[in-house]
């Protein structure tokens, strides 16, 4: 062992140091969450309103990962496989939302769905401010960015001479993405699906501007926490806290699971790493 | 008048800052031809070309007398074998194989038939359930070469397709080679830096230099002493070192 640490050199000592501070700071902020709701955890689940946010957070973040890998895998694919005019400028509108405040996106939206516009929407039986269409659209214009610039990274590893040998092979365009794009991004696909699905549960600022924090009618999982701190039910605040928490090791699990290589396509298989 | 398997007219193209300058090139039918350059000399982008890769470039490119560019890359009935052989690694070795017949939706019975006779030709039965992350250098490239072949192609094209193999395994390809194409009789067209390789494969070899084609010769003639200085010096090189070897 002592052999082991003398070829730790000075820099290698110091930023092991700061990873360490880094671990300790992350798992006070768990622990405190963990310590203070588990015991709230049981009784929280009796809890008519906590089920709700339960049940209005599964459903909501799910309809909105939905909504935006629908979105996405085009976009990605037009960014990355065409070439059209103004190219760039296009991806750096579909990205600007990357750099703005969720409360500032929240605030664009509830403009746009209070405008002439929304209200014809809500005519034709599609509500969205104060209802939970509203926080699908917050959680899908919140993730959008972030799931085209995953995917798009994903489609650009994808080796391009890989499609044109399939082309050669006789297969379109269509069957190109479907039979080698799509199959090699996989991996990064599943993992952009499940870090979309944890956001959309965690989302709050454009959230909460679209369709404020009303009891059992908007309320999420992190409404829940707000809604349950404002008025001074810290276990209840702690319990929803603590259910969140749950979902997202849950989501980092499957992320790290899914992101594991598959051993049979592999030589080194048998490699002890 | 029979249109030749490849034209090229008067070919230029810029890419970032290497240039393929002023290609003229004619391929008949059946014949098998080497391209031979140092590295950098634009052998692999001139391969691309004629298999229309590129888009944006002057001069003409045609298979049997069409502008491949006007014909849709999956009707152009080529079959590419990159020097890293490029296949798809989330495949089986069958599934690579039979992946042309795959995407021309023929039966299930058909692909095993053919893929056993591809199979029995590049000797590559053993491997068949493999995954390409688990083949040896000539595995992959038999399995290249089986999946380029198996929808009988009338031209391919190979870019460095023996640079990663020992020498009696390159020796097993040459043979096998020349064997598929007696047996498919399509036109090979194929890059290679090895003075041996082109003269063994080839019935023709054009000489590529610093992104220009400087002459083109009979294989039993590359090296015959000629006007072009860069020729005579590359070829030299190419001859001492047979000599030495």
């Amino acid at each position: 062992m002592k052999e082991r640490f003398s070829v730790f050199s000075f820099f290698e000592i110091f930023t092991i140091i700061i990873t360490i501070i880094v671990i300790i700071f992350t798992s006070v902020l768990i622990l405190a969450i963990v310590l203070k709701g588990l015991p709230y955890l049981g009784q929280a689940f009796y809890s008519e309103e906590v089920r709700f946010a339960v049940k209005l957070s599964l459903y909501t973040a799910s309809i909105s990962t939905i909504i935006c890998m629908a979105l996405a895998i085009p976009t990605a694919y037009a960014l990355t496989r065409t070439s059209f005019p103004f190219k760039k400028v296009c991806q750096m509108i579909i990205e600007l939302p990357l750099s703005m405040p969720y409360l500032v996106l929240g605030l664009s939206l509830l403009i746009v769905f209070s405008s002439d516009f929304g209200k014809a929407l809500k005519e034709l039986g599609f509500k969205v401010v104060f209802d939970k269409n509203g926080i699908i659209i917050a959680q899908t214009v919140v993730n959008l960015p972030y799931v085209i610039r995953f995917i798009r990274t994903a489609f650009q590893e994808v080796d391009e001479r890989l499609e044109f040998i399939s082309g050669s092979l006789g297969a379109t365009k269509w069957e190109r993405f479907i039979t080698i794009t799509l199959p090699l991004s996989k991996n990064a696909i599943i993992t952009t699906i499940i870090l979309a699905w944890s956001r959309g549960l965690g989302e709050f600022g454009a959230t909460l501007m679209l369709v404020g924090a009303t009891r059992m009618k908007t309320e999420t999982l992190t409404t829940s926490v707000y809604l349950n701190l404002a008025t001074g039910d810290t276990g209840a605040s702690m319990a929803s806290a603590t259910i969140i928490l749950i979902i997202s090791l849950i989501s980092l699990f499957l992320t790290n699971w899914i992101g594991r290589k598959n051993p049979q396509e592999s030589r080194m298989k048998d490699v002890n790493q | 008048m029979i249109n030749p398997m490849v034209e090229i007219k008067d070919y230029s193209i810029q890419l970032g800052t290497f240039q393929l300058n002023n290609i003229n090139l004619s391929i008949s039918e059946k014949e098998i031809f080497a391209v031979l350059g140092r590295t950098g000399s634009g052998k692999t982008v001139l391969l691309e070309s004629v298999a229309g890769f590129y888009r944006k470039f002057s001069g003409a490119v045609s298979l049997q007398g069409k502008p491949v560019v006007d014909i849709p890359l999956e009707k152009r009935q080529i079959g590419f074998v990159y020097q890293d052989f490029g296949l798809f690694h989330h495949m089986s070795v069958y599934e690579n194989i039979t992946y042309g017949l795959k995407i021309q939706r023929k039966d299930k019975a058909y692909k095993k038939e053919m893929a056993d006779k591809m199979a029995e030709i590049l000797s590559i039965g053993h491997i068949m359930n493999q995954y390409p992350g688990t083949l040896s250098g000539g595995e992959r490239q038999r399995t290249a070469l089986a999946r380029a072949l198996i929808l009988n192609p009338k031209l391919l094209l190979m870019d460095e397709p023996f640079s990663s193999l020992d020498p009696s395994t390159k020796e097993m390809m040459y043979q096998q080679i020349k064997k598929i194409h007696k047996i498919f009789g399509c036109t090979i067209l194929f890059v290679t830096h090895d003075f041996n390789e082109a003269q063994r494969m080839a019935d023709r070899i054009g000489i590529m230099v610093n992104g220009e084609l400087r002459g083109i010769r009979n294989s039993a003639d590359l090296f015959e002493d000629c006007q072009d200085q860069e020729i005579n010096q590359f070829l030299l090189g190419g001859y001492e070192r047979r000599i030495i070897v």
